[in-house]
């Protein structure tokens, strides 16, 4: 694929006017000024468009069949891999909004929630793995403060019932895990010696998890809005030597943006979404900015299946809301999400061997007026503008009516879907507090 | 949930009962070992593609003795002419709860809150693979002769339960006891990937985690014990957990794990299982199929077909859309002055479009599903069926869909027979009617594929059913008309209520009442075909909307049969009409 002639926000090397862009086996092969263009190679003539890498939201709840396990404040050992569904039109809707890739998470009903998988939004396959992006490191979500005390506290009359409480229990699990660790590597040991005999520790999926996290192999990240508990976990992390620590929400991050920089924790934010609930009241639509000029690896998610649609407006406030350039500003929704996710050598920008992961623009994608028209994945467009079906469903449900129409998947795409048994008996409370508990908590 | 019909403890009555004031001949036979039966004069279809004219099945002692044209009948015989009848091998469903008690369901507040949701009680969790299907199995549960009259032998059945409900077992639906049924016991550890309700693992990604540490445990507790039993000195006693020794045969490959596998993403979260733990695998119920063959193909697992299919796009459902284009009859009197307007085609509109388009992809899924058999077939994989979801009453219509849609019919036999027999490791004992094999046979009247082919005498182990033939009574008048007072066995209790039918000009209306709501609705889709009245009535099932689906057979004054609840099951009904209308 070569696409000619556009203007190419590259995004870690500038922008390129009248500039061809050569894709190959799913890579970008070359960058520069009027390629020729190989034999029998389809050529996208971007004259007048913009070619950007593809967007990334590092908060997102799409093509997965389930969200929390909210049975109990620690489930380390469930896997959102486990569950992915390419199924889900959301998936598409998404391309549409010229995003490539999301991670995947966990719900944020538990202290310690479930490992999230990085997928590419390879949309068009029913195979359950094609999705996965192979080689991402693996992550995990941890929450704090009001969903987990009100999940576990609240709904279950067990720990965490306060902020103190969240932090016990993060640090008991590693405690525990470690301790595991130990027990399993003097097993181990002991097992090389000669003629040992003896009983393995019992295997412990949730505490093996854990170890992982010790170990520096699965980076956390962590539901968060307040200063005092950001800057809690902070230590606590330090205190377990967990280095790879990625906040998300974290609508007070201005205040502790020095302390976040100095420890290399990162930060995921939305643009302008406050006072949904008390935790959130103290909010600033500078967030972004602050914390980016502070030093801080900043992206700005969406947690949300429409808002990933448009990702490029939500950077675009920035620019109102803190002056950042426009190649700070769109590192917020490339680079910068996927330095967080562990694949920034991949994807993310637009530079020579990257996976070629491209959006392309009518307008500036950070203007109002910006309009994705192909959207391109491994090379591959899995979205065109002026060629886009009216029903892109894989699998129609034979037994749905027709008359049946929902604009919205309900609980599908949020933060406490699976938790709402927890707050009313009656089928209508549920729907409630799903409501009133959805997106941003 | 569903207070009315979310469960069903069979007592064991219903038609049984009611059989007993009819025709004492068709009460199974009490002894069946030791009888001798011949077939006579029957077209034999001893296995897909083998076929026999004008033959003879002899069977002694359970067993099929002799077969074909020329064989002598021994004395001691009872001979049953089935001149113009066909003969099959009995069948065989993969997987069902054929025979096995539903467990009383609990409403949630009544059960005891769990303290912990994160650590509930195993029970709860649904971890309960050391339960003996065999200790819930009743030979005289209404499903197994349910299923027997279609010509089903065996069955692979499991109990109810999410999760790891316990073992399954292969069983002849046949029989006085659980053990008289019970041909393999423990064949499979049953497992499916959903959780239980509000406590850990409630979600799939839980259930497969959960699956994955049970698993793993089990295989480090068992090298423990055989280090331990081959000198136990000085080494701490291995705990005794019997959860984790159900898992010991199937580490040990010496049974697989046949998991409910329903839909496409389930199918494949299933292979993931599989391939991170490398148990063997059956897997059951598989409506989705279709679009990964090869993915199955290549797995290794063997497969039973489910006998479920969506439902077909009803052709009297486009009548009633242009019934609804069409103007009243009302309106149309008052401008009978004026002569009618030729009657043009509206041009359509762009809602019209999408809507044809929609309901094309509608009916191209369907199809989908209904091929799928065909496409398994075309793709070499060997398959069974399996009965799990689907209702009975559907099933050989079902089978005749997939048949239309591309699958001959002897692969359609294969799948209930010989293949089944196969992947269960059954063959030398079934699947073929071939000498030393099990008597089990089906005969039915026309080739049982047909249209209206229907089952006459089912052999089970050598005992012989007799299907109850209505076609005797034709000749009585039957009526559906009058005022019917009727009560229905549900978990919840007897229901009762009044069901008033009225008929006009051939076409039958009217409404149904129930002592559980008190109110009364119309009933709907009446129809009266023979002795066979079917009627559907909605039901507010909680703030549910629910249809039920009635199907009796109306003998005299009295009618018995079923309603069924959809997803919820169904049960017994009974009633007999008021003699005051």
């Amino acid at each position: 694929m070569l696409i000619k002639n556009g203007t190419v926000l590259t995004v870690t090397k500038g922008t390129l006017t009248e500039t061809d862009v050569l894709v190959k086996d799913g890579k970008i092969a070359q960058i520069g000024k009027n390629i020729a263009a190989p034999q029998g190679v389809r050529v996208i003539d971007a004259t007048g468009f913009f070619v950007m890498p593809g967007i990334i939201d590092a908060h997102s709840h799409i093509a997965l069949d389930a969200i929390n396990e909210a049975t109990s404040p620690v489930t380390a050992e469930v896997n959102e891999g486990d569950v992915v569904n390419p199924l889900q039109i959301g998936i598409y809707r998404a391309l549409g909004g010229g995003v490539t890739a999301v991670h995947a998470m966990h719900g944020s009903a538990n202290a310690i929630g479930g490992q999230c998988e990085t997928l590419k939004l390879r949309y068009g396959t029913l195979d359950n793995d094609a999705l996965k992006m192979e080689g991402a490191p693996r992550t995990i979500k941890f929450a704090l403060g009001e969903n987990p005390t009100r999940v576990h506290g609240g709904g279950n009359n067990i720990v965490p019932r306060t902020r103190m409480g969240v932090e016990f229990v993060i640090r008991q699990a590693f405690s525990q895990a470690k301790k595991y660790s130990e027990d399993w590597d003097t097993y181990n040991k002991n097992k090389l010696a000669k003629g040992f005999r003896g009983a393995p520790p019992t295997y412990n999926l949730r505490l093996e998890t854990l170890a992982e996290i010790l170990k520096g192999n699965i980076i956390v990240h962590c539901h968060s809005y307040r200063a005092d508990e950001i800057f809690m976990l902070l230590k606590v992390c330090k205190d377990f030597g967990i280095k790879r620590i990625v906040f998300q929400h974290v609508n007070e991050g201005f205040k502790v943006a020095p302390e976040l920089a100095a420890y290399g924790a990162m930060a995921s934010v939305f643009s302008d979404w406050w006072a949904y609930k008390f935790e959130v009241y103290y909010s600033t639509a500078y967030n972004a900015a602050i914390l980016m000029k502070n030093g801080v690896t900043t992206s700005i998610n969406s947690d949300d299946a429409e808002m990933m649609r448009h990702l490029y407006h939500e950077a675009g406030k920035t620019q109102k809301y803190g002056q950042l350039s426009d190649d700070e500003a769109l590192s917020l929704i490339t680079i910068n999400p996927a330095k967080q996710l562990g694949i920034d050598s991949r994807t993310g920008s637009l530079e020579t061997g990257k996976d070629a992961d491209i959006t392309i623009f009518k307008n500036h994608p950070l203007s109002i007026y910006g309009v994705p028209q192909f959207t391109i994945v491994d090379g591959i467009v899995r979205f065109d503008r002026a060629n886009d079906p009216a029903d892109m469903r894989l699998m129609p449900d034979p037994k749905q009516n027709m008359d049946d129409v929902y604009f919205r998947d309900k609980g599908r795409d949020n933060c406490m879907d699976g938790t709402e048994f927890l707050f009313g008996s009656s089928a209508e409370a549920g729907a409630k507090a799903g409501d009133s508990l959805s997106d941003k908590k | 949930m569903a207070i009315f019909f979310a469960s069903l403890l069979w007592p064991a009555m219903s038609l049984a009962q009611q059989g007993q004031g009819q025709a004492s001949e068709e009460k199974p036979p009490v002894a069946p070992v030791g009888r001798a039966y011949a077939i006579t004069n029957a077209t034999i279809v001893q296995g897909p593609g083998r076929k026999i004219e004008k033959g003879t099945v002899v069977m002694k002692d359970g067993l099929i003795t002799a077969v074909g044209a020329g064989v002598v009948i021994p004395p001691e015989a009872i001979v049953i002419k089935a001149d113009s009848m066909f003969v099959y091998a009995g069948f065989i469903d993969g997987l069902s709860r054929t025979g096995v008690t539903k467990p009383k369901e609990e409403k949630e507040r009544e059960r005891e809150k769990v303290k912990d949701p994160g650590n509930p009680p195993a029970e709860r969790a649904g971890i309960t693979p050391q339960n003996d299907v065999r200790n819930v199995l009743n030979p005289n549960d209404k499903s197994v002769e349910e299923l027997r009259n279609l010509g089903f032998t065996v069955s692979q059945v499991v109990p109810y339960g999410n999760f790891l409900p316990g073992s399954a077992a292969i069983v002849l639906l046949g029989g006085k006891s659980a053990d008289d049924m019970v041909l393999v016991n423990n064949s499979a550890l049953y497992s499916e990937l959903s959780g239980a309700q509000n406590v850990y693992p409630n979600t799939v990604m839980a259930v497969m985690a959960k699956w994955r540490e049970l698993y793993r445990n089990a295989s480090l507790t068992k090298s423990y014990q055989s280090v331990y039993a081959a000198n136990r000195n000085a080494l701490p006693r291995p705990e005794n957990d019997r959860i984790l020794e159900s898992f010991y045969p199937v580490i040990d490959q010496r049974i697989p794990v046949l998991f409910k596998s329903e839909k496409v993403m389930e199918t494949q979260r299933v292979f993931t299982l599989k391939n991170d733990l490398g148990f063997s695998l059956l897997i059951a119920d598989v409506k989705e199929g279709w679009p990964i063959i090869p993915k199955i193909k290549s797995s290794g697992a063997k497969v039973f077909l489910s006998l479920e299919l969506p439902d077909e796009i009803k052709k009297d459902e486009k009548k009633s859309d242009k019934k609804n284009v069409s103007l009243p009859a009302g309106q149309a009197g008052k401008d009978s002055v004026k002569t009618e307007p030729p009657k043009k085609e509206k041009p359509k509109t762009s809602f019209d479009l999408e809507k044809e388009a929609l309901e094309k992809k509608k009916k191209d899924a369907i199809a989908s599903y209904t091929s799928q058999a065909s496409e398994f077939t075309k793709a070499g994989v060997t398959y069974g069926f399996s009965a799990m979801s689907a209702k009975t009453k559907d099933i050989q219509a079902n089978l005749r869909r997939m048949i239309k849609a591309g699958l001959s019919e002897d692969a359609a036999l294969a799948g209930l027979t010989t293949s089944p027999a196969q992947l269960l490791g059954l063959s030398d004992r079934m699947g073929t009617i071939d000498n030393g094999k099990m008597a089990n046979l089906v005969i039915s009247y026309k080739p049982y594929f047909d249209e209206k082919s229907k089952v006459r005498y089912v052999f089970v182990d050598g005992a012989l059913y007799k299907m109850e033939t209505k076609e005797a009574k034709k000749d009585e008048k039957v009526s559906a008309k009058g005022n019917w007072n009727y009560s229905t066995d549900t978990p919840q209790g007897t229901a009762t209520g009044k069901l008033v039918i009225k008929e006009e000009k051939g076409s039958y209306s009217g409404t149904i009442t129930n002592s559980f709501t008190g109110k009364e609705v119309e009933i709907k889709n009446v129809e009266l075909d023979g002795n066979k009245l079917s009627f559907t009535f909605p039901y507010d099932d909680s703030g549910n909307a629910l249809t039920i689906e009635v199907a009796v057979e109306i003998d005299g004054n009295t009618f018995a049969g079923t309603m069924t609840a959809g997803p919820n099951g169904s049960f017994p009904v009974k009633a007999t009409k008021d003699p005051k209308f």
